[in-house]
């Protein structure tokens, strides 16, 4: 009983409510960032007792002398600007359209978003299949329509391996993204659409100065999730090329993961792991403090 | 929430059972392997222990190639893991692990059980190579060999094997004459491909100058035959291979070779049970690709003892048992032609292809490795790169050179 | 509200339904629907295909005789029946707990009045934005430091923290909503912090954490990256790297890879069938509303 009469200030209570989530949080997510930072100062294989300090000695290696360190930067950055462009467009374009009460409405949305809950390796392992250039789908269709021109070696040609794969990258997620402009759209008040019908705007008209400006907040944050989990891309890399042909689909998550788990080279890849948490930072606290501002603002 | 709590309870449970290692034990890990044959030999190797070591438990866990490594780190890094562990026996491979002191000396087990006069020289090139002592033990020695499709040889024409390097470059104009990819290759993975740099660097650059490249210790640059090599790379792939071959893997390009849809593929001598379990065995036959040299292309696996195995002795008993010729008699076949243990001949009832492999084995003078086992890990990931460049028509051949070489001076 | 009602109602009137526009939109929507559904179907059909079936049928020709037989063949190749219940068991565990211990902390924060309150709040809402894939090195050597590297226990725990930030989100902004008399008249009595949230918060936010029941279950069914870094050994390995490792050994038997990705997939597509609203107010209502 005594025990109980401690606990009643608010403060311990809350305490205990919040240390296992609080403590589990810190020691196996925020540990670990700051554990990539310190790692990243250092050599280490692994293997070896001692981790040797290094100073910047990883950084320089990873700017200067890697050979693949700036083509998985460059990937990146394509993939990156690539996801904040299409998957929240057609998402949107979708979103739009069923928003109009229609025919199998329903079982058209489950449909769209039945990829986004798949596991991203599966997803991965079927595209894979489907590119498969000789027994594959896309081939196959290809020489069906007598298109055997078209014919490529889908994950296997440098010039088309990322993009093939962005494909199935946009198949995935565009379900996520039109659930978000869905929701969103709810927000739009129908009276100001038929308000201006009534006035004579055009389709355009409305969705250029009603509805667009309603979804203002809502394209933010697909823009922001979408970068985000564009940055992260890492099984979908691993799933499909590898990084191959030649590293040339190499992403700066999958190249860190290669560096530290493969090569055993844990400086390295941890170094590359900080160049990525800092490109995520640059995104996520603007956009933290944005939200923050638009609570309080709210409130 | 008792069922969270019984749930807890059970995990806790199979938890404790994981963690207590029997005394009496004895973990083994190795590869998984594709063909059937392996691992019924590596199913017969446990059972075989097990009856003669009663109460003895062994162990064989399995595991792909890349999450094989990488459970030795974390075994490197605790008190867990194998009391035997498989290991390629290069020097980015099993030479590191040596160097790190996870192998265990077993010296006095070569002297006690007199394993060096058992196995075939070759085989223990690499037992002496990282010091201190003698690690690891012969398991496997393999070599790897050009496969040929009969019949497609000759609807192109072809009479006999070739002998030469200009030989084979022939026969593959000829048979691309007779519309038939003369080789295939799965880019995917990319150790594949790099057979044929590693077979063209023996070709161009002979063995000294080969090895010396491999060793790190010439200049890849202004070495003119490591050029040399890169350019027939690119003109094999540019004229001779099965396309597309960037976008597939090695068992696909398999099923390939096997389906008649290319004439030849660069395999290990293990493909024989592959090819036996796929299609015919009479369709093929083998001979070592001509580079000149006469050495052969090929490497040992050895079974190393962890430093951290309690049980030392039993696991030397072990790999005792495993290379011995009773038990080598028992399995003949199932890794590949040649036994390690020198006294175990192939019977007579053995396929041709395995009749073959033997000759290439005893007429071979010396061998060299593949590319990924006589560099260090970081190496080999960029010659995987450049190879791929170059195969995939990327880059010329002189830049392959100076890539290559650049990386190699900016490691120190 | 009443007035977007009736406008909704003249909406259906029988004109408006033949609107021709609505009719083009409706086809071309259900083309591309046609095209996001083909993948399912090319696996399926192949998945039902003998491996020379697969190399001389074409791709949407249905089987003609179906091979079962490469579902059971693959189950055993993959080691599903192990895959399977690993995974089960670390989604059984982890999912509830970790939505109880995220409930809790996000009830304290929304409702305890504490000074570093919402230094706090920020700092878990800052680890929802960070990608664990960064991290994959360090939680390998954190998780081997600890000796629990192939345990379930050794994945459940990463698993929790990078569960934790969305949930808390969610569930605080949730909790910080309920209005204030709710709560109060229960804690003047003398109720604990504890009754309250478990008497009244839990109860009142079943539908939330309903929805981020299902999220956080395909969340976890489907999560790659740290169990391949985690589980290294093949007995603990949970569906997706089952699905790997099937597919880097067995690349060539078409039907069976087939089979194994429809076997993997099929569990969280199943799930999500029934519980559909589920999804859509569970991503929402943190995403939009939030």
């Amino acid at each position: 009983m005594s025990r109980i009469s401690h606990l009643q200030s608010p403060r311990a209570q809350a305490l205990i409510l919040l240390a296992p989530a609080i403590g589990i949080y810190t020691i196996f997510a925020i540990w670990p960032m700051i554990e990539v930072v310190i790692l990243s100062f250092q050599r280490w294989n692994g293997l070896d007792a001692d981790r040797v300090w290094a100073g910047l000695e990883n950084y320089r290696y990873i700017f200067a002398d890697d050979p693949v360190y700036w083509i998985a930067f460059k990937n990146t950055v394509i993939w990156t600007v690539l996801s904040v462009i299409f998957p929240p467009l057609v998402g949107l374009l979708l979103a739009l359209g069923l928003n109009e009460k229609m025919f199998a409405r329903g079982a058209m949305r489950a449909i769209y978003y039945l990829p986004v809950i798949i596991a991203p390796i599966a997803v991965a392992t079927m595209w894979r299949w489907m590119y498969d250039p000789f027994f594959g789908l896309f081939n196959q269709i290809m020489t069906g329509m007598g298109l055997q021109g078209w014919i490529q070696d889908w994950l296997g040609d440098r010039d088309v391996a990322l993009y093939s794969m962005f494909i199935a990258y946009i198949w995935q997620h565009v379900g996520f993204s039109m659930v978000l402009f869905l929701a969103g759209l709810q927000g739009v008040d129908r009276s100001l659409v038929e308000a201006a019908r009534i006035d004579g705007a055009s389709r355009w008209q409305v969705f250029r100065y009603v509805t667009l400006p309603a979804l203002q907040v809502t394209m933010t944050i697909v823009i922001v999730l979408s970068t985000i989990s564009s940055l992260k891309a890492f099984d979908i890399v691993y799933g499909m090329t590898g990084g191959g042909p030649a590293q040339s689909t190499q992403m700066l998550a999958m190249w860190a993961f290669t560096q530290s788990m493969q090569i055993f080279d844990f400086g390295r890849g941890s170094a590359i792991s900080v160049t990525l948490l800092l490109i995520t930072l640059a995104v996520v606290v603007p956009y933290l403090r944005w939200s923050q501002k638009r609570e309080d603002a709210a409130r | 929430m008792t069922r969270i709590i019984s749930v807890l309870g059970a995990l806790a449970g199979v938890a404790t059972l994981a963690g207590t290692a029997n005394a009496e034990d004895l973990t083994i890990w190795t590869l998984n392997y594709s063909s059937d044959a392996q691992v019924a030999a590596l199913d017969a190797s446990e059972a075989r222990f097990e009856a003669s070591h009663p109460g003895v438990n062994v162990e064989i866990v399995k595991r792909g190639t890349d999450e094989h490594k990488t459970a030795l780190r974390v075994a490197a890094g605790s008190d867990t893991g194998p009391d035997v562990y498989f290991m390629w026996a290069g020097l980015g491979l099993g030479g590191e692990y040596v160097k790190a002191g996870l192998s265990l000396d077993l010296t006095k087990y070569y002297e006690k059980y007199g394993w060096s006069d058992r196995v075939s020289t070759p085989s223990l090139a690499f037992v002496e190579a990282y010091g201190p002592g003698m690690n690891g033990a012969p398991y496997r020695f393999t070599g790897e060999a050009v496969y040929y499709n009969k019949s497609l040889y000759e609807k192109a024409g072809i009479t006999s094997e070739p002998q030469t390097y200009e030989e084979l470059v022939a026969a593959a104009e000829k048979l691309k004459e007779a519309g038939i990819p003369a080789f295939t290759f799965g880019g995917t993975v990319n150790w594949h491909v790099m057979r044929l740099m590693d077979v063209l660097l023996e070709t161009t650059c002979g063995a000294e100058t080969h090895d010396a490249l491999t060793g790190m210790t010439l200049d890849w640059s202004t070495t003119p035959c490591a050029t040399e090599a890169f350019q027939e790379l690119k003109m094999w792939s540019e004229n001779y291979i099965l396309s597309p071959f960037m976008g597939i893997d090695n068992r696909q390009s398999t099923s390939l070779f096997l389906s008649g849809r290319a004439a030849m593929m660069l395999e290990g001598d293990w493909q024989v049970n592959v090819i036996k379990e796929g299609a015919n065995l009479d369709d093929f036959a083998v001979y070592p690709f001509p580079t000149g040299t006469g050495r052969l292309y090929g490497f040992a696996e050895y079974l190393y003892i962890s430093t951290k195995s309690k049980n030392p002795d039993l696991a030397a008993e072990f790999l005792d048992m495993f290379s011995s010729t009773e038990f080598q008699e028992e399995i003949k076949g199932a890794f590949g032609a040649l036994s390690v243990n020198k006294s175990v001949e192939l019977g007579d009832d053995v396929p041709d292809l395995y009749k073959t492999w033997k000759e290439i084995f005893a007429t071979a003078n010396g061998t060299f490795v593949n590319g990924d086992q006589a560099f260090p890990l970081d190496v080999t990931t960029e010659y995987f790169r450049i190879i791929n460049e170059v195969a995939s028509g990327n880059m010329e051949p002189q830049a392959a050179a100076t890539a290559m070489q650049v990386f190699i001076s900016n490691r120190s | 509200m009443s007035a977007t009602t009736t406008f909704e109602e003249d909406n259906i009137t029988p004109a408006r339904r033949r609107d021709p526009l609505l009719v083009v939109l409706w086809v071309a929507l259900v083309t591309v629907a046609a095209i996001w559904v083909a993948p399912f179907v090319f696996i399926t059909f192949t998945a039902m295909k003998s491996n020379s079936d697969v190399m001389t049928t074409s791709a949407f020709s249905p089987p003609t005789d179906i091979a079962w037989e490469n579902f059971s063949g693959a189950w055993k190749k993959g080691n599903f029946s192990n895959t399977f219940l690993n995974s089960v068991i670390i989604t059984a565990v982890k999912v509830p707990l970790g939505l109880l211990i995220s409930a809790m902390a996000a009830y304290a924060l929304a409702r305890i009045r504490l000074r570093w309150g919402r230094f706090l709040l920020v700092f878990v809402l800052f680890g929802a934005m960070i990608p664990f894939q960064v991290m994959l090195a360090p939680l390998f050597t954190l998780v081997n430091s600890l000796g629990l590297i192939d345990t379930y226990i050794g994945v459940i725990l990463p698993y929790l923290a990078f569960g934790v930030p969305y949930q808390v989100f969610i569930l605080h902004g949730f909790f910080r909503a309920v209005p204030k008399e709710l709560s109060e008249a229960a804690l003047i009595d003398g109720a604990s912090h504890f009754t309250v949230f478990r008497r009244i918060f839990l109860p009142i936010s079943l539908p939330v954490l309903a929805a981020l029941l299902i999220l956080d279950f395909v969340a976890t069914w489907n999560e790659f990256a740290m169990a391949l870094v985690l589980l290294q050994n093949k007995n603990m390995w949970t569906l997706p790297l089952g699905l790997m490792s099937f597919q880097g050994q067995f690349s060539n038997s078409y039907g069976q890879l087939n089979a194994a990705i429809v076997m993997t997939v099929l569990p969280a597509v199943i799930v999500y069938l029934i519980f559909q609203r589920y999804f859509v107010s569970g991503l929402t209502s943190g995403a939009v509303k939030g």
